[in-house]
């Protein structure tokens, strides 16, 4: 039982990051972005490139950082005068085409059989102590994530962002230059979403184009709108929250003798319920937004 | 309320007595997502290998039971679901999953954990790079794709147009076959991979009809299965013949008048000893396969079980040594079954199929 | 030739009517409805259940179409509406889940294997060379009297007078007496009908499983966001662009320009392609091709 919650709660700080980077563009930018797993994915095809050329731990990481700046600067680019709706679907479809490049470039990418056996963290240590050594990492770059985003929403920079959410044209007569307020969002994010990735490839040691299906992003948009949008913790919450939920459902269903199709079926219930029940009664979420504190506070 | 009482009961009995004898294993398939259908299937396999052990004595004197955990065809609930078997249900044997993306990462951490793990349709020669008790009941692509590139080449084909899903299945079997295919003089004068999921293929059809092949040669799942041979008939493009790989799976969902006369080779499962499995199938299930995964799914399960037997425990080093033993020549419903060093299926024994009055027949 | 343009009838056919309902529902509503693909499914398997119960094709088709037009009415009163009052970003992530919670019931009730109707083979008539079956003859005639039907009740009625009015400005055709919520009412029963016979004609030609809705959502999003999301009749020719879009990469030879016998495109980069044209027609026209509306910021 410790080593399961050892490993689920090693997948919750994964997908918390990849929540607070998405909160980060829509809870506090306002951008509806529906491609976040194709950010994940370059985190993970860095860590995965870099084994198969056998370039090295350090160039997987340039390989990672460059390929999410280049996807999400191009998220960005798109968005430049789209309206959000608009913009969200364009996210989706460039996700799925990003996917399909990497199903279909075998040379490059390993195609579909996608690549295998990636180098874990801390190959040195074995068992429950590699294990809590992933734990370990994981907890801290989920950490410094979360400082990191804390920091940047309370500048000013911060501010920018959420009134660009608010009144963009406002935003643009005070100053701020809304395109590189988007790029700049998106970058940023899409950093943290790759590290998730890079963490995940040499964890579960396997990178394939089924990691990078769409349903993940909306797995990840449940998240945040069940932990409350604009609120860091209320990101990492909803993660957790639907990680461990998921974790143990299966548990639920051996307890009271269920078929194992409950267990699918539960999980897309409870994705599409809890989106709807927490939009309908509780659209703050769980964590609500702070709205009117002070700034540098 | 009853069912809880029993649970409760069946822990108590678990905790509370050392000389139990019940064994549990677990496995891992896709019941929702993409591949439901085959994970399905396996599911029915498994049910009835468990009914038929159990029902002859089951294992070590007590019980077999199976957990069974749903993958949805993705690599982090399938590996959220090894964790549980192995860590919190302790099984010493896990079956699955169904596709080789998933079933590498599974694998990896159940050689970790030193349990036996059982691969059943992962057909990907890429599962060989697993490590310790990995065993893989089903012939790799290598196999299959080789002997469908022989067989085609003895029914006098000399330029094929190939179709196969774009995936990991089918990417390795078409690689497999095309390569063969060359040595024996033959030409693939054109290959699809196609988008699984779509509603039409008549445009990639009509593509490899271009190429005018003598012989076009396929393998799709059930879904994509039903949609290609309705369109190949549709576009005309049965009056040449068709080859399928893995037929039952194929034509399982197509309706007979499209598949008359289709050609093709299937894994042996009407064998001596097949031929009683696949009654029983029928009659559990009021119909044909869904997909050629079920009696892996069926042989994986009896050999767990003749494997525990044979050591006499449940420690998954010493089944892991009684399964070795078993393994050098098992006689399953798919049939013969023996490990080559790497734990992997060396005779996969094939039969020569074609559609005949809308049913698998012998050729 | 002549192939060509039935292939590329027969895939827009694929996607129009779903693409219509889509845009219609957006001109009204200002959001776009993630649900409508699965209002799609939903209508095929019901029909495909009342043929097995006894009832003939073409009722049995009907009452299907109709029990999805309330079904979306239900959906829209209870659940959209409120979301709406949120938001249309809101809205669209709440029928993100309601196309989740659909697809679980699909799992629960039909379970995995694809179904179809109980209808008659024929071998392919040939027409100017093109092959084409009676059912294919079928659903584009039944595509092109449902776009024209739609077309008349939207011009020349005093209902498609009130939607026009209702989507150009609803303060205004509120002010001027018009009942926008009954409009709106109807404008959602409509689209849901035209999507779940959209549904019912890809099924005639084929099967029909519980992923096909997920399926067809972006080819079908982006039929209609390239036609312009709230002009209907924009998304006919949207989807006739997609369609042409994906025919041309699996069907062009390009050997004769290259010295070659056969030289094509990959298929796989078929869906890849139609995103693409998507995502360069968003920068170019940020609003669709047949939107000449002015660009609110």
């Amino acid at each position: 039982m410790f080593d399961f919650l050892i490993h689920v709660l090693i997948m919750c700080c994964l997908y918390s990051m990849l929540a607070l980077s998405l909160n980060l563009q829509v809870g506090f930018g306002g951008l509806m972005n529906f491609g976040q797993i194709a950010l994940f994915g370059c985190g993970a095809y860095g860590a995965a490139l870099a084994y198969k050329y056998d370039l090295g731990f350090a160039s997987g990481i340039l390989i990672a950082v460059g390929l999410s700046a280049f996807v999400s600067w191009a998220f960005a680019g798109i968005g430049r005068n789209l309206q959000s709706d608009y913009w969200g679907i364009a996210t989706l479809a460039l996700a799925e085409v990003v996917r399909i490049i990497v199903t279909n470039e075998g040379w490059l990418t390993g195609g579909a059989q996608g690549i295998s056996g990636i180098k874990p963290l801390l190959p040195e240590l074995s068992g429950r102590s590699q294990q809590l050594g992933n734990l370990a990492i994981c907890g801290a770059v989920l950490l410094v994530a979360l400082l990191a985003c804390m920091r940047l929403t309370r500048s000013r920079y911060g501010l920018g962002l959420k009134l660009m959410r608010e009144e963009p044209q406002l935003a643009q007569s005070v100053g701020y230059d809304i395109m590189s307020l988007k790029r700049g969002c998106m970058i940023f994010s899409g950093f943290i979403a790759a590290a998730a990735g890079f963490i995940f490839a040499h964890y579960i040691t396997f990178v394939g184009p089924d990691q990078m299906f769409s349903s993940e992003t909306f797995l990840i948009w449940a998240m945040i709108v069940i932990g409350g949008l604009g609120n860091h913790f209320g990101a990492v919450f909803g993660a957790f929250l639907l990680q461990f939920i998921f974790a143990f459902i299966p548990f639920v269903k051996d307890m009271l003798g269920l078929p194992t199709e409950f267990v699918a079926a539960m999980r897309l219930v409870l994705i599409g319920g809890g989106l709807i029940g927490f939009i309908l009664w509780r659209r703050t979420g769980l964590f609500p937004e702070k709205v009117g504190g002070r700034a540098d506070g | 309320m009853k069912r809880l009482l029993t649970y409760a009961i069946l822990v108590a009995g678990l905790a509370g007595s050392a000389h139990a004898k019940d064994v549990t294993i677990g496995a891992i398939i896709p019941l929702s997502g993409a591949s439901a259908t085959q994970g399905e299937d396996q599911r029915r396999g498994m049910e009835l290998a468990l009914e038929k052990i159990n029902v002859n004595g089951g294992v070590l004197g007590g019980k077999l039971s199976i957990i069974t955990e749903d993958s949805a065809g993705r690599a982090p609930t399938a590996l959220d679901a090894a964790k549980k078997l192995v860590t919190v249900d302790n099984v010493p044997v896990l079956i699955g999953e169904f596709s080789s993306g998933i079933t590498i990462p599974v694998g990896e951490y159940i050689a970790q954990q030193k349990k036996v793990h059982l691969n059943v349709a992962s057909t990907s020669i890429d599962v060989r790079k697993i490590k310790g008790d990995f065993y893989s009941v089903i012939g790799l692509d290598d196999v299959s794709g080789a002997f469908s590139a022989q067989d085609a080449i003895d029914r006098g084909a000399k330029k094929v147009a190939v179709i196969a899903p774009n995936n990991a299945y089918g990417q390795g079997i078409a690689d497999a076959f095309a390569k063969k295919f060359k040595e024996l003089g033959g030409e693939v004068a054109a290959s699809i991979m196609y988008t699984e999921g779509q509603t039409s293929y008549r445009r990639e059809l009509q593509q490899l009809e271009k190429s005018a092949p003598d012989m076009y040669v396929y393998t799709a799942y059930g879904k994509e299965s039903a949609t290609i041979n309705r369109e190949a008939f549709e576009l005309g493009l049965t009056d040449t013949p068709w080859y399928a790989m893995y037929i039952t799976m194929c034509t399982a969902d197509s309706d007979p008048k499209y598949i008359e006369g289709q050609i093709g080779m299937d894994l042996n499962y009407v064998g001596p000893s097949g031929a009683d499995y696949q009654a029983a199938y029928k009659k559990q299930y009021n119909g044909d396969f869904l997909s050629t995964f079920n009696g892996f799914a069926y042989d994986a399960v009896m050999m767990a079980a003749a494997a525990i037997n044979k050591a006499q425990s449940d420690d998954p080093a010493a089944i892991a040594a009684a399964l070795a033993e078993i393994g050098k020549k098992y006689d399953g419903v798919t049939g013969e079954i023996a490990f080559d060093d790497e734990h992997q299926r060396v005779t996969q024994p094939y039969l020569k199929l074609k559609i005949a009055s809308g049913k698998v027949a012998s050729n | 030739m002549f192939q060509f343009v039935v292939d590329v009838a027969l895939r827009a056919c694929d996607l129009m009517l779903i693409a219509v309902g889509m845009s219609a529902v957006y001109s009204l509503m200002k959001f776009p409805n993630i649900a409508l693909a699965q209002y799609a499914a939903m209508g095929a398997f019901l029909a495909i259940v009342l043929q097995r119960a006894g009832l003939p094709l073409v009722p049995s088709s009907i009452v299907a179409v109709l029990i999805v037009g309330v079904v979306a009415v239900l959906l829209n009163r209870v659940l959209f509406e409120r979301m709406l009052a949120i938001g249309s970003s809101t809205a669209m992530i709440g029928s993100l889940a309601v196309s989740m919670v659909i697809s679980a019931i699909f799992l629960v009730i039909i379970g995995p294997s694809p179904a179809r109707f109980n209808l008659e083979i024929t071998r392919p008539l040939r027409v100017l060379g093109a092959r084409i079956t009676e059912h294919q003859v079928l659903s584009l005639g039944i595509t092109a009297a449902a776009i024209s039907v739609f077309a008349i009740l939207l011009f020349k009625t005093d209902l498609g007078r009130c939607m026009r009015a209702t989507a150009t400005n609803n303060l205004l055709a509120d002010a001027t007496g018009i009942d926008t919520r009954k409009t709106k009412t109807a404008v959602v029963a409509i689209s849901a009908c035209l999507a779940a016979l959209g549904g019912i004609i890809i099924t005639m030609k084929g099967e029909v499983n519980i992923q096909t809705g997920l399926d067809l959502l972006l080819p079908v999003f982006s039929a209609a966001i390239l036609g312009g999301l709230g002009n209907p009749l924009g998304a006919v020719g949207g989807a006739i662009v997609i369609a042409m879009a994906e025919t041309l990469i699996t069907n062009v030879n390009f050997g004769p320009i290259l010295g070659q016998d056969l030289v094509f495109l990959p298929a796989a980069y078929a869906t890849a392609g139609s995103f693409v044209i998507l995502v360069l027609t968003l920068l170019w026209r940020p609003r669709g091709l047949f939107i000449s509306e002015v660009k609110r910021v």
